[in-house]
């Protein structure tokens, strides 16, 4: 199965804000994605408790895994998104 | 991973009939109830209407779980929980909300609380008989974390 290997770089770790991000990125794939963290079980990247109940912290590694059409589309996408620092482009005034 | 450290939570931030006129109103209540426990300073309540116009906290089964932005945490004095319960609900941008956890934390003090309460609100049942608590000791109770299994 494709997967792709990211390190979380948000300085606050996969939390609130990031993870809304991540797991809207997900749900809007045409692909369900899984994400993991270590040796754990993989969780379905498009829930947001389950992405939340990771505790994935800044520098923690995550595996992306999905299958099937557009497969890898979709994991270049969320692992891009994940290797940015999401906690940097929140809006100064937002 | 595993994290069995207590949640934070002071049973005099527990409300179990609150009634908020909408979100907004809801997120002042929760940031009232954090600042009376001694948890944050007043500014804090800003900042957690800030970070809910920027992403919405709403969590999944019912529950919000408003907090401030990075940038309030010299306002946090400590890590604390308040949980505020809404019978009537409150409209969360489309979605309706019945329990809301305030959420204070210093550091990194927001990554375990928010996973820990995740892995509480995964569990259905336990999230029902949250959202239907009729007892401070309840609410205390359902929000021990869960012992990792694996």
């Amino acid at each position: 199965m494709p997967e792709r290997t990211v390190v979380i770089a948000s300085r606050t770790g996969l939390h609130a804000r990031p993870a809304k991000l991540f797991v809207q990125a997900a749900a809007a794939q045409g692909v369900p994605v899984r994400i993991r963290l270590g040796a754990g079980r993989s969780v379905p990247a498009d829930s947001m408790l389950a992405v939340m109940a990771l505790g994935a912290e800044h520098g923690a590694e995550v595996v992306l895994e999905a299958e099937g059409p557009g497969a890898d589309a979709a994991l270049d996408s969320l692992a891009g998104l994940l290797s940015r620092d999401l906690d940097a482009e929140e809006a100064p005034d937002a | 991973m595993a994290e069995t450290a207590p949640l934070p939570l002071d049973p005099r931030a527990v409300r179990l009939t609150a009634s908020a006129a909408d979100r907004d109103d809801a997120i002042l209540q929760c940031g009232r109830a954090l600042m009376e426990v001694g948890a944050v300073e007043s500014p804090y309540l800003d900042a957690m209407l800030e970070r809910e116009r920027a992403v919405s906290t709403y969590m999944g089964e019912g529950v919000a779980i408003p907090h401030g932005t990075l940038k309030a945490k010299e306002v946090v004095r400590h890590d604390a929980l308040c949980v505020l319960r809404f019978p009537d609900g409150v409209d969360w941008d489309g979605e309706r909300v019945t329990v809301c956890v305030g959420i204070a934390a210093r550091g990194d003090g927001h990554l375990r609380l928010l996973s820990a309460l995740a892995r509480i609100l995964m569990d259905p049942e336990r999230a029902r008989a949250l959202r239907e608590a009729e007892e401070v000791a309840e609410v205390l109770r359902l929000l021990e974390p869960i012992e990792e299994e694996e």
